[in-house]
């Protein structure tokens, strides 16, 4: 647009200098219209020049505020495992032309890690307002708030969001994401964590212990004598263990919990459980099979696709991230992957989360709520569950037609989980003790 | 008549009043406006971020210059721009993995987002930045590096020819690092290199090394990697290398120049096997007389994983993150990762077979999809930086004569640049261990510093390069031939002994030819070989005299200009 513009002024100058000159030369000399045009036309050359010399970088920087933005905006930090569910139901939300209060919305997919934005809430680095208002901010500090802060939150896991709500309670006096009203946090799907094994290697283990659990885990792991010790191939190697790094991925803590629980055989874990020096000495070799404690790699599915077995035998994983690299495991590995389920069970619910504090507006605040309902809506639950999520709306089922469910069954997924049993959340007592354990013994 | 005149008058000069006012009008809008563009840069000097700025600068590692340059530049021709109409734009920069994690935690990086050979340099990253920002203890530390995602990996390999390989068992049993290493023990002829620490190949290398060394296949401790038994079994392993190096790249290419006689086998990424198996690299080795194996060592291996990621400093803007994952998304693309694939490089979109019909990763090319089996344990970072630590003590020791030109032809700013480029060279070897001598020429040869270890001798050296003066002729050989016959007196096969020699010029003033001093090289090198680096310096260097020093030794002849010889340096120094 600036462009034309600029062409446009060039022209009307050179044409206006054009009319100057056929007035001057008509017979009698009309020179009262020809020094018009003839002023008319330097006048918007100048003017088109300087256009066209700052629109090629003459001008150097950019002014400092931006010009007014259309959309509100939605920025939506989104844990990894749901990301490219979000992120697929955002191009579809921006697409069908959404508005609140007469404006359009644009909906902002930021992937990160449920722990790693926790830790930002913990430390402010998002830069809530605290005392001040928007009017105090200066307008660099407001165009920041207005095109960084998160709108809205969907971790992993519930209880992040209540340890995030601890850590603002002590600084504001109040939560941030609210536990109940129109503004609640609610789940918008589920996944769980099951065992992910190389079929190879399920067999052997399963010939040697009869069952999948941390227990026949936790005793390949010790093995000294590695897989030809358990009944399996020499260049197998050692048994490798897959689990999330806890540092950079929730899910580590939640295997961590599932662990505890089979150990001490129940779904509450305490801090004098994680503290236990029994418990602590068996954790502590069942880690000791991790293929990397560099925190180099997160342990996700997509790595022990990625890299196969030669990074790990099996481990316990997210199964809508299993489900998804199944496939691709086939393709590259030719060692079909299976999945198995745990007694101890911890999952994902992925709680929608609006912010409640000034730093953002009602409008954003609402729009935000249109994208969630607009993520529980059957056609975005169905795309849920294409993806390997478990949807929250009743109504959409795993098994409806051609679903990764369905797809996978032979392999051992399941589309009702009949035995297992549930993990209660952990404290952030207990998460702190599991990092600072996982730091000093296995992290360092 | 006048008043006729008057009224005719009269419509003129409110048509120039007219013009007049609206062109101050137009000039009071433009002026103010390109004045304003201008003063963030010119006022105060200081680097303004524009807010809305959508260009992202990616630091990428050496080895994949062509692919990662041709994607980005593929990027860029799609034209995409933010939805406030700016344009995105990914600009490529190359360092080593070692300046992006220096230069990130100086907070002076031009960066935005690195995509390095491994993940192993996000980690070292992320931990020494949180060590710098003083976290409470038990709390959830803050990460510099934001999530990586992958579009290329391939797996760290020994790469041998055909011939060393089925001596070494290859295919009928797995080969692995304590093969090679009781090989290069026990056939001093065997020549093995890997690069250094500072990249993914060299620390896997040398991880394999220490743990062999301390007798475990897991849970290397610090303790285990600083115990004396240990050490003496690394310090054992590494006198059998050849020469340590720069990076994978220069390798693989003097392998497809020279083929065995250059080395037997050696650690690189198993997309090079495949490249140089499949003629990508010009010489009569690349793809041609022999082949290159990719051997999977038995006891494990690494992941050269080739992470990108953004970096999360507060100045990032939201434009930039748009054109951060529109970069992302450009890469997941099926058609990009075939391109990725076509490289020689395993890509992260597993739905396409590695078998595909132009897949360079086959059998012929001499590496097996399947494989890797198993990988090593990667220890935690502080065992990691204990390895780094105790190979700089472990790693095989250095005696290096540094020949420098002083004729006429240097004087002036070139003298300078050489200078700073020294001076550069001697800090890079950190160790005092290390011998280096210097031997200052022009008409003759004018200074020695004798060959000494650095913990005596780096003030001399220092002091001696502060000082250098130019003049005289070019006597280059006679200088090449004393660093010679002191090395050969040395009579130390123990160390490397190399000669890095520098001239600008042609040689006009040497007693002895050039025939007579490669003949001595040659025969010399038969009890105690000494590598010579010959280093021109600008366009008038005579390149075939420094190309038969080079050759007699096994060395190489490098280039470098008044503005790249401090780099050339720098690189020259990783060779000891």
């Amino acid at each position: 647009m600036n462009l034309a513009l600029t062409i446009g002024i060039l022209v009307a100058g050179v044409i206006a200098i054009g009319l100057s000159i056929a007035f001057w030369a008509t017979r009698g000399g009309r020179r009262t219209q020809a020094v018009f045009f003839l002023i008319l036309g330097v006048v918007l050359l100048v003017v088109g020049a300087g256009l066209g010399w700052r629109s090629i970088g003459g001008g150097t920087q950019q002014p400092l505020v931006a010009t007014p933005r259309g959309p509100i905006q939605v920025r939506v930090l989104t844990a990894l495992p749901a990301e490219p569910w979000v992120r697929e139901a955002a191009r579809r939300f921006n697409e069908a032309g959404n508005k609140q209060d007469g404006q359009p919305i644009e909906v902002q997919v930021i992937a990160m890690d449920g722990l790693t934005a926790l830790g930002k809430f913990d430390r402010d680095e998002f830069g809530s307002l605290g005392d001040k208002t928007r009017d105090q901010l200066s307008p660099q500090e407001l165009e920041k708030l207005e095109t960084t802060f998160p709108t809205a939150w969907i971790p992993d896991s519930r209880y992040l969001v209540e340890l995030a709500n601890a850590a603002y309670k002590d600084r504001l006096g109040r939560d941030v994401f609210l536990t109940d009203g129109e503004y609640r946090a609610r789940p918008t799907a589920i996944s769980l964590f099951t065992w992910g094994l190389y079929q190879s290697r399920d067999e052997v283990l399963r010939k040697k212990f009869g069952e999948i659990n941390w227990k026949t885990i936790h005793d390949a792991a010790v093995a000294k004598g590695g897989w030809p010790e358990l009944g399996g191939d020499a260049a197998w190697g050692f048994f490798k263990l897959v689990v999330p790094n806890p540092r950079r991925n929730v899910g580590g803590l939640a295997a961590m919990i599932a662990a505890a629980g089979e150990y001490y055989d129940r779904t509450n874990i305490s801090v004098a459980d994680v503290t236990n020096p029994d418990f602590q000495k068996w954790l502590g070799e069942l880690m000791g099979a991790l293929t990397d404690v560099s925190g180099a790699g997160a342990y996700t599915a997509e790595d022990f696709a990625l890299f196969g077995y030669s990074v790990g035998d099996g481990g316990q994983l997210l199964e809508s991230d299993l489900l998804n690299n199944m496939a691709g495991i086939q393709t590259r590995w030719a060692d079909p992957l299976v999945i198995r389920y745990p007694k101890y069970v911890t999952w994902f619910d992925f709680p929608f989360s609006v912010w409640m504090g000034p730093e953002t507006t009602a409008a954003e605040k609402n729009a935000a709520l249109q994208f969630e309902q607009f993520l529980l809506s059957t056609e975005i639950q169905k795309l849920a569950v294409q993806q390997g999520l478990r949807s929250v709306n009743s109504d959409v089922s795993v098994t409806d037609g051609d679903t990764l469910f369905t797809r996978w069954q032979k392999q051992g997924v399941e589309a009702v989980v009949p035995r297992t049993t549930r993990m209660a959340s952990p404290s952030r007592e207990v998460l702190l003790a599991l990092l600072r354990w996982f730091d000093l013994n296995v992290g360092k | 008549m006048k008043r006729t005149q008057r009224r005719q008058r009269r419509p003129f000069i409110v048509t120039v009043l007219v013009a007049g006012v609206l062109a101050l009008c137009c000039l009071a809008i433009v002026v103010p406006a390109l004045l304003k563009g201008r003063s963030p840069g010119t006022a105060d000097q200081t680097v303004v971020v524009d807010p809305r700025t959508a260009k992202v600068t990616i630091a990428y590692s050496p080895e994949k210059a062509t692919l990662f340059t041709g994607l980005v530049k593929e990027f860029n021709a799609q034209k995409l721009r933010t939805p406030d109409r700016q344009p995105m734009e990914v600009v490529a920069v190359e360092m080593t993995p070692e300046e992006m994690v220096n230069q990130a935690l100086a907070g002076q990086q031009g960066f935005q987002a690195l995509t390095p050979d491994s993940s192993i340099w996000l980690d070292q990253l992320n931990g020494r930045w949180v060590q710098a920002q003083a976290t409470e203890p038990g709390a959830i530390p803050p990460r510099l590096v934001g999530e990586p995602v992958r579009y290329a990996v391939t797996p760290i390999v020994i790469a041998a020819w055909e011939n060393t390989a089925r001596s070494l068992g290859w295919p009928d049993k797995p080969v692995g690092w304590t093969a090679l290493q009781q090989r290069a023990q026990q056939d001093p002829g065997f020549k093995w290199s890997h690069p250094s620490t500072a990249y993914a190949s060299g620390l896997l290398a040398t991880l394999a090394e220490f743990y062999a060394g301390a007798g475990v296949q897991r849970g290397l401790t610090a303790e285990l990697a600083q115990d004396p038994k240990t050490l003496d079994f690394v310090g054992a392993v590494e006198k059998t290398v050849k020469h340590y190096g720069e990076a994978e790249l220069p390798v693989i290419q003097r392998a497809a120049q020279e083929g065995p006689a250059y080395l037997d086998a050696f650690v690189v990424s198993e997309q090079l096997v495949a490249a140089l198996n499949s003629r990508h690299f010009p010489g009569p080795f690349g793809g041609g007389q022999d082949r290159l194996i990719a051997l999977y060592p038995a006891e494990g291996t690494l992941w050269a994983d080739h992470p990108l990621a953004l970096l999360e400093t507060p100045d990032l803007t939201a434009n930039q993150r748009r054109t951060f994952q529109a970069f992302r998304e450009f890469l997941a693309k099926p058609e990009v990762q075939a391109e990725v694939l076509r490289a020689g490089y395993r890509p992260a979109d597993l739905s396409i077979p590695l078998n595909s019909p132009d897949s360079p990763l086959t059998a012929a090319n001499g590496v097996n999809p399947a494989e890797p089996q198993t990988t090593l344990q990667l220890p935690a970072p502080d065992v990691v930086a204990a390895v780094q630590n105790a190979w700089a003590l472990t790693k095989r020791k250095t005696n290096v004569i540094l020949v420098v030109d002083t004729s006429g032809s240097m004087e002036g700013s070139k003298l300078e640049n050489a200078q700073a480029a020294l001076r550069t060279f001697l800090v890079q070897i950190p160790s005092d261990q290390e011998r280096v001598g210097l031997i200052e020429f022009n008409s003759d040869v004018v200074n020695i510093i004798e060959l000494d270890t650095l913990a005596r001798n780096r003030a001399a050296l220092t002091s001696e390069v502060d000082s250098l003066q130019a003049g005289g002729n070019t006597a280059l050989l006679d200088a090449v031939r004393t660093a010679y016959e002191r090395l050969q007196q040395e009579a130390d096969p123990e160390r490397i002994n190399a000669i890095v020699a520098m001239t600008d010029g042609r040689e006009n003033n040497s007693n002895v030819s050039l025939n007579e001093l490669t003949a001595e090289i040659r025969a010399g090198n038969e009890k105690v070989p000494v590598v010579i680096f010959a280093v021109g310096y600008g366009k008038d260097a005579d390149y075939d005299m420094l190309r038969s020093l080079a050759e007699s030794s096994g060395g190489q002849v490098r280039e470098g200009t008044p503005e790249t010889i401090r780099d050339l340096y720098k690189i020259l120094s990783t060779y000891f």
